[in-house]
């Protein structure tokens, strides 16, 4: 711990002048030139993906030239490369469902209404700091009596005003990251074009084997008494250990868990309402946050200009 | 306690009252209630720095902090659409249903002139294929309102479930009106054999032939 | 929604007049009229096998009982009759009682469930069809017998 205290208290220009060796390099045990000469290699604090069991330096497999570990944060955003969305999304509200026809082949199309409310992006997530790129964006409003000081400090110093919502949005590399104050219209996103959609389900409560997992119950008669709906055995005995196995389906809480639904076709936006309408079904309640974002299994959308200039034309054809 | 031998004795509890304990407030010191609240003092400015850590965090200087500014919220678009369903169906009702007539055809409920439960229509789709019918129910749905058609064909009774907004539905005729007032706004009971209005082709038939007649000896078609 | 066991009509000059279903071809729901056109997201975790997600037609039937003969010219009549009693037969469905939603949202549903025979090729053993018919099998190469059928909806 105190070697970590000592590393963190280092002149900032080290960081500055190498960031990316520095977070790729004590997990790995690497010696580096730079380093060999100041101090001895020490372990530094890195932030972001990290896995619980950092590799551990091998006596056989160390010098400079030797390829990364796979289980290192380089790796992860290598892996991740290609299917992280190239832009951020949007926070909306779910509205209700309703139905689009369409007037040329009478193909009726049922879809769901989603709204963006003051969209906003907060700040950024940055490989350097934190290990990843992603933007942070907020939604709604929020009295600033009900916000806690530490959050509206936060607000406060990227100028924004106080916000109900905020999530984050990964994207690929800076070139995703909006500048801080931007508002996202629902011109952010083309018709024709595909989101995924992320919410939480509809809580159904406490729910039985049957419902949860869709276990077959027991029989009704043939000797079955009181346990019509339970799930029978919950595994093997001696020969499987005497236990139960991590993961055994049971009763249990069942929805209000997080759900991606993907490629769902943007059908309208009418950026002036802040309307969004996807085709088919979103998880969830009238009322609940959907985060929409392009769909990560479909061609990522023609954006016109760089994705600030085309918020900026729409803000002023809107206006 | 209270035993009845003891109810003579109440009388000594009238004795008693004059022993009572005063309130608290007059226990107050003479010079507690009647001087000033103490001002708080403002702190030092040049504290040593070795008294810093007796006062609380939040009151030691600290040159970086700035006040908090919340800033004003940016108009909404929540506020400004508050039925963001409404507008999406009044934006499609302008492509599909320009007049305004078709909606107002299947209002029953405040339109006296409309369709209604019980009456016999004839539905024209784009295709040319004609579907008749008595209703037996109208849904109120917005853009998905729609209403069930019921008939038999060659003894085969067939429900018809359409939507009236539908581009496929080129038009809606009545044909005849309910004879008696319905009292109900759904007439599912029609189903039943005992209460089936089997075929109504006969009636449209005939319903066609008069409108040929009435526009010209059948020269027009629609 | 044509199961095994499901007893329908046979509505062609076959000779069949009540057919029972055996099996249902090339999918493992119940058989329907038509394709379902509504292309619903796929479902994730679980499928319930009752879910009407694409519609298959054609079934396998036993012929329960033959359509009565007139008293008169009964020999002409059992001639006619191509199909006997206990007979296995391919049939493709015409009609059910479980609503269809067509692609503009509206829905149909007969009275009953009935059906055509059809040889292995696919072609209607009878030559005539008495009844309405769904307008589905136009989609689903089936148009002989929409063409035979008196009505379609």
């Amino acid at each position: 711990m105190l070697t970590k205290r000592c590393t963190q208290k280092l002149p900032a220009h080290l960081y500055t002048s190498t960031p990316s060796r520095i977070t790729m390099s004590p997990r790995l045990g690497l010696q580096l030139p730079l380093w060999g000469s100041l101090i001895t290699p020490i372990s530094v604090r890195s932030f972001g993906i990290r896995s619980l069991t950092p590799p551990k330096p091998s006596r056989y497999n160390v010098g400079p030239g030797l390829p990364i570990l796979e289980s290192s944060p380089e790796a992860a955003l290598r892996r991740k490369a290609n299917s992280l969305p190239l832009r951020a999304g949007a926070i909306t509200i779910k509205k209700g469902m309703t139905a689009i026809f369409d007037p040329e082949t009478g193909k009726r199309t049922p879809c769901t209404v989603l709204q963006l409310d003051r969209v906003e992006v907060l700040s950024h997530k940055t490989v350097s700091k934190h290990g990843y790129y992603a933007v942070q964006v907020g939604a709604g409003w929020k009295h600033p009596r009900n916000v806690t000081k530490a959050l509206l400090g936060h607000f406060s110093a990227h100028g924004s005003s106080p916000k109900r919502h905020i999530f984050e949005f990964r994207v690929k590399d800076e070139a995703g990251l909006l500048p801080i104050g931007q508002s996202i219209e629902a011109g952010w996103f083309q018709e024709g074009q595909f989101v995924d959609t992320r919410s939480n389900t509809k809580g159904k409560g406490f729910a039985g084997v049957m419902k949860r997992h869709g276990f077959g119950g027991q029989d009704r008669s043939h000797g079955v008494s009181l346990t019509h709906r339970s799930m029978g055995s919950s595994g093997p005995g001696q020969g499987g250990g005497s236990r139960v196995y991590p993961g055994k389906k049971m009763a249990g809480n069942m929805g209000n868990t997080q759900n991606t639904v993907q490629n769902l076709k943007i059908l309208k936006v009418d950026s002036a309402n802040g309307i969004v309408v996807v085709s088919g079904a979103v998880s969830g309640p009238k009322g609940c946050v959907v985060r929409i974002q392009d769909a990560i299994k479909k061609p990522w959308p023609e954006v016109p200009v760089e994705g600030e200039e085309a918020v900026k034309g729409e803000a002023t054809a809107a206006a | 306690m209270a035993l009845p031998a003891m109810r003579p004795l109440g009388c000594l509890w009238s004795l008693m009252r004059a022993y009572e304990p005063l309130p608290m407030i007059n226990r107050r010191f003479i010079s507690t209630a009647y001087s000033k609240r103490p001002e708080k003092l403002p702190l030092p400015q040049d504290m040593p720095p070795q008294f810093l850590s007796q006062i609380p965090l939040r009151f030691r200087p600290d040159p970086d902090r700035q006040p908090l500014k919340i800033y004003p919220a940016p108009p909404s678009a929540r506020k400004a659409c508050k039925d963001p369903i409404g507008a999406v169906t009044e934006s499609q009702l302008a492509v599909l249903d320009p007049k305004g007539e078709r909606k107002a055809m299947f209002d029953y409920r405040r339109n006296p002139r409309s369709v209604k439960p019980g009456d016999i229509v004839r539905v024209t789709f784009k295709n040319g294929d004609p579907f008749n019918g008595v209703v037996l129910s109208i849904k109120l749905r917005g853009i998905e309102t729609s209403f069930l058609l019921r008939n038999e064909l060659t003894r085969v009774a067939v429900e018809m479930s359409v939507k009236v907004f539908s581009p496929n539905v080129n038009s809606v005729e009545i044909v005849q009106r309910s004879e008696k007032k319905r009292r109900r706004a759904r007439l599912y009971f029609m189903r039943d054999r005992k209460h089936d209005r089997r075929s109504v082709e006969n009636i449209v038939a005939n319903y066609v032939r008069q409108k040929k007649a009435f526009l010209g000896g059948g020269n027009r078609r629609r | 929604m044509i199961q095994l066991k499901t007893l329908l009509s046979c509505i062609d000059n076959s000779g069949a007049s009540i057919v029972e279903c055996v099996n249902v071809l090339k999918k493992k729901r119940p058989a329907t009229i038509g394709q379902s056109p509504i292309q619903s997201p796929p479902l994730r975790g679980r499928t319930r096998i009752n879910q009407m997600l694409c519609a298959g037609d054609r079934i396998v039937v036993v012929v329960q009982k033959q359509r009565s003969a007139g008293s008169e010219a009964t020999t002409a009549a059992a001639l006619a009759n191509k199909v006997r009693r206990g007979d296995i037969r391919h049939a493709v469905v015409v009609r059910v009682k479980k609503e269809l939603q067509r692609p503009d949202g509206s829905l149909v549903r007969f009275g009953d469930n009935a059906c055509v025979l059809v040889n292995k090729s696919g072609d209607p053993i009878g030559t005539r069809m008495n009844g309405v018919v769904g307008q589905e099998l136009r989609n689903k190469k089936w148009s002989k017998i929409l063409s035979l059928a008196p009505v379609h909806v």
